[in-house]
């Protein structure tokens, strides 16, 4: 299996098979990010979400930037399309902890005032993650490094 | 290496396919002119672009064509598909794709060629034209809708009514309704409403008792009841009786009648397909018709254009009669000659396809085995196409006696018509009718 098909698999949205084909991939190029940013969203739609928040925490903690600056339209991200299927959920609103991981995961491609929501919920939680707190604290830290860039 | 970057592009833009490159992201870094042109799209517009809303070809939907290329591993040729364009217009093309590879045999990228086969696809719809329609030939648009109206109504038991001139193929068409209708195995009759004297069609439609009249010497059935399930063809509809128009007419509306001479009511379930080749409004005006009974009959109404009006139908009729007449006079007629075919194409047949089945019929029976048909072989009426005026007075001989025969069909036996039509006195015409033995039946 190649990238190339993973990226054909990526683009008509059959994420299990891309999910094969990229992992297959990483095997070989552990270090491919364009891979492993697809491959997170790969994992929260094949029902992997530990394995999601993993890759997705390896990749922020190294430069968040990979994840931030997608580009929805020129890379095709099907982040807004996949977070709409949810129903826009709120972060505090009534749903599983797994849902608001991987809505924050998500949000972080497309919006990453929404995605800081979605991991400050969380870490508010009683038996939060430590993961979990320091990503919404990376998150926090690129907002305000943005503000301050604008400001 | 720009220089070879050039030339590839040089190379690329100098086929006759469309070409689109993509890297392994599936975004176009290469499309060459003619596929700028099949899709209408400019090359600053699609670099960069994801293929699929590009390309937007219908496999793209379904299946990438290059992502079958790296799935099967063998490169795809000549796939029929369907691309949309930049101003969405459907094109039909013929695709191939492969996978490109870097020099450690991954995949890099994938280039698509294709064709647009839009030509090849309009010359094969041509082909396609039901070309002998259950024994009616029609390639013209006209008649192409007229069996594309009998294929409709395929299902239906309506009544139909075919107007058209004399010798268009009124039966044929009632014909071939019949055939393709659900009644196709139950009984079809045919009653030409003009051949029969006026007190006798009630009788012959709807039959008589004994007694009914002088020659009523037993219990006789009517077409209708003989027709019950299937169906009846009227041909010449509109001469028939005023009173028998409203036994008609009761017949479509409830399925009911009595035979002559009797009071008991029958019911039929007859389908009617009626025809006639007079001016039906001209009719309607005249009284000839009765409104209601027209209304009745006009549920669908089929118009046959005359010959005059479809004269690309001219060659494949005339193919078709040589062919069946050759069998039938046991001759081999390979064609027609070019000279002979542009001649029958300026004839403004007045007796239609009936006249033109003739004038064949005439040509083949004067042509030697193995010849083609020239211009010699024809009748007078259309070799004399060739020498100046249509009609004159010289062009009356023998052969021509099945043109005359049509033209007073097409005017119903009316000399001063068929005359002035033939641009001679009625004394002519007489002498003529005397020497061909013609008589009105």
């Amino acid at each position: 299996m190649s990238e190339m098909l993973g990226n054909q698999y990526f683009l008509s949205r059959n994420f299990s098979k891309a999910k094969e084909a990229y992992e297959k991939v990483l095997e070989s190029e552990p270090e491919n990010d364009f891979i492993k940013k697809r491959l997170i969203i790969c994992h929260t739609q094949t029902g992997e979400i530990k394995k999601a928040f993993e890759l997705f925490y390896e990749v922020v903690k190294r430069n968040i930037e990979l994840i931030t600056k997608t580009d929805i339209v020129a890379d095709d991200c099907p982040c807004p399309e996949l977070i709409s299927r949810y129903g826009n959920i709120k972060p505090d609103e009534e749903c599983s902890y797994d849902s608001k991981l991987m809505l924050g995961i998500l949000w972080l491609y497309c919006s990453i005032e929404k995605s800081f929501e979605f991991f400050d919920a969380l870490a508010a939680e009683e038996d939060s993650d430590i993961k979990i707190k320091e990503i919404r604290d990376l998150i926090k830290e690129k907002i305000n490094q943005s503000k301050v860039h604008y400001s | 290496m720009p220089t070879e970057n050039k030339l590839n592009e040089e190379i690329l833009n100098s086929i006759a396919e469309g070409v689109i490159t993509v890297d392994k992201t599936f975004k176009v870094n290469f499309i060459n002119r003619v596929a700028e042109e099949i899709m209408g799209y400019k090359k600053d517009e699609v670099i960069g672009q994801f293929c699929k809303y590009i390309l937007k070809c219908d496999l793209c939907q379904t299946k990438c064509p290059i992502g079958i290329v790296l799935e099967s591993g063998t490169n795809l040729y000549d796939y029929s598909s369907v691309i949309y364009n930049k101003n969405g217009n459907r094109k039909p093309i013929k695709l191939n794709a492969a996978i490109l590879k870097n020099s450690d045999n991954k995949p890099v990228g994938g280039v698509i060629s294709f064709r647009d086969v839009s030509e090849l696809e309009n010359i094969k719809q041509g082909a396609n034209l039901i070309s002998n329609f259950f024994g009616i030939i029609g390639h013209s648009k006209a008649m192409q809708e007229v069996f594309k109206l009998i294929m409709e109504i395929s299902e239906s038991d309506a009544t139909v009514l075919i107007l058209g001139e004399s010798g268009t193929g009124k039966e044929l068409i009632a014909d071939a309704i019949q055939a393709t209708s659900n009644r196709k195995n139950k009984p079809f009759l045919k009653v030409n409403c003009s051949v029969f004297p006026q007190n006798l069609l009630a009788s012959e439609l709807f039959g008589h008792v004994k007694g009914a009249f002088t020659d009523a010497v037993k219990d006789r059935p009517g077409r209708f009841e003989l027709a019950n399930g299937g169906t009846i063809f009227l041909d010449e509809v509109a001469e028939m009786p005023l009173q028998t128009q409203i036994q008609l007419l009761r017949v479509l509306q409830e399925g009911t009648f009595e035979r002559v001479g009797e009071s008991i009511t029958r019911k039929v379930d007859v389908r009617v397909i009626a025809a006639t080749n007079i001016d039906i409004q001209k009719a309607l005006k005249e009284g000839k018709i009765r409104e209601d009974l027209y209304y009745r009959l006009n549920v669908i109404p089929i118009s046959i254009p005359p010959l005059r009006d479809r004269k690309e139908d001219i060659p494949h009729l005339v193919k078709h009669f040589i062919e069946t007449y050759s069998k039938l006079y046991r001759k081999t007629i390979p064609d027609i000659s070019d000279n002979a075919l542009e001649l029958l194409m300026k004839y403004s047949w007045p007796g239609n396809v009936r006249e033109l089945e003739n004038v064949i019929e005439y040509a083949v029976v004067r042509t030697k085995n193995d010849n083609m048909i020239e211009i010699s072989n024809l009748p007078s009426l259309i070799k004399d196409l060739s020498n100046g005026p249509l009609l004159s007075k010289k062009i009356f001989r023998n052969e021509n006696a099945a043109t005359v025969l049509s033209l007073l069909e097409k005017y119903k036996w009316n000399k001063t018509r068929v005359a002035k039509e033939l641009g001679i006195g009625r004394t002519t015409l007489w002498r003529m009718l005397k020497q061909f033995d013609l008589v009105e039946k």
